[in-house]
């Protein structure tokens, strides 16, 4: 893994197929140039470079992850814009970054999100699992695994519909507003009614994990009906955010123009 | 299919989508490079990130950022309609 031991500073992945060997020391020193000035021509090679580095594993990774009758979309390199916001958001050198490749796969539900991050685990045992549902990054919930290939990490991100579809909204949010709103800053009338949206998706998800562990017998008709009813209701309450979203960016866009 | 994006992110816009088979990814890396290299040269900030999907409609399923604008992706039916 970068940044973790395995590498000595010389003979950087040595299955990458590179004809260059990249050192970790001549890859943080990159990390430093990015993260202090706009990039030079020969930075954005070496970058490349180093990026391609984790091509090898990456195909590993997703291929096994199809293997399981999923259907990922890979990003087999973490783009230049974002690995340059990240270097300067965090303190994290360049090699200790975990998602430079990486897949996501996009479920229908929390039932089945627990189902394939338990078979990602089966599949390359000893993964750790993010679990950013119990414990959201400003509000972002999903299920992450980084998974390790003769050293080298590839994210896996497993996502509900739902946590998807806020993932997608805040994204873009960060794009046309503020990009400071995916670490919980930006203007208020956004960053709460997002924070409204995560938590009411937690709900919902909740509701319907109760409901999917409920028996069939009859003693627990009639609760599964009334779980029913709430995610009626839980689905009404969230589409009614959705609106309070739009409205406040309609706003945002009226006043500021900067909604695009 | 490989996909070659360049996308403004300030402007939240697509500007341009190519795609290639899984036996070019060396080409799409290929021209990865050489267009972040030119729009740097041009002090163009967009972000160039090839993506892998079985098909464009999946690619649009997983990564609806790069392709709707944003307050389509607050609308209530996109949101809860498939649920």
């Amino acid at each position: 893994m970068p940044g973790r031991g395995g590498m000595s500073g010389q003979a950087r992945f040595p299955d990458s197929g590179l004809s260059v060997k990249l050192s970790r020391t001549q890859i943080d020193r990159l990390g430093d140039r990015l993260r202090s000035a706009p990039p030079s021509e020969d930075d954005l090679v070496l970058l490349d470079e180093f990026r391609r580095s984790f091509g090898p594993a990456y195909e590993i990774v997703v291929g096994r992850v199809q293997e399981l009758k999923l259907a990922p979309t890979g990003r087999p390199a973490k783009s230049t814009p974002s690995v340059i916001e990240k270097l300067k958001r965090e303190t994290i050198r360049l090699t200790q970054m975990q998602d430079i490749a990486g897949c996501r796969v996009v479920v229908p539900d929390i039932v089945e999100q627990d189902r394939i991050a338990d078979s990602l685990v089966a599949v390359f045992p000893g993964t750790p699992v993010t679990d950013r549902r119990s414990n959201p990054s400003y509000g972002y919930r999903a299920v992450h695994l980084v998974v390790q290939i003769s050293g080298i990490p590839v994210e896996v991100q497993v996502r509900t519909l739902l946590q998807h579809a806020w993932a997608e909204l805040s994204e873009k949010i960060a794009d046309v507003v503020d990009s400071s709103i995916k670490y919980g800053q930006g203007p208020d009338q956004i960053k709460e009614v997002l924070k409204v949206a995560s938590d009411a998706i937690a709900e919902f998800e909740a509701l319907e994990y109760n409901l999917y562990g409920l028996k069939l017998d009859d003693k627990e008709v009639e609760l599964k009906q009334k779980w029913i009813e709430k995610i009626e209701e839980r689905k009404k309450s969230l589409a009614a955010i959705c609106d309070r979203i739009k409205s406040n960016l309609e706003e945002l866009k009226k006043r500021d123009q900067v909604v695009r | 299919m490989i996909f070659l994006i360049e996308y403004d992110r300030h402007a939240g816009r697509l500007v341009e989508i190519k795609s290639f088979s899984k036996a070019d990814r060396r080409a799409a890396e290929k021209l990865r490079l050489q267009t972040e290299l030119q729009l740097n040269r041009y002090g163009v900030n967009h972000e160039i990130v090839l993506l892998e999907a079985a098909n464009k409609e999946a690619l649009q399923r997983t990564h609806r950022r790069y392709f709707e604008n944003v307050l389509e992706l607050a609308d209530r039916e996109t949101v809860v309609g498939n649920r």
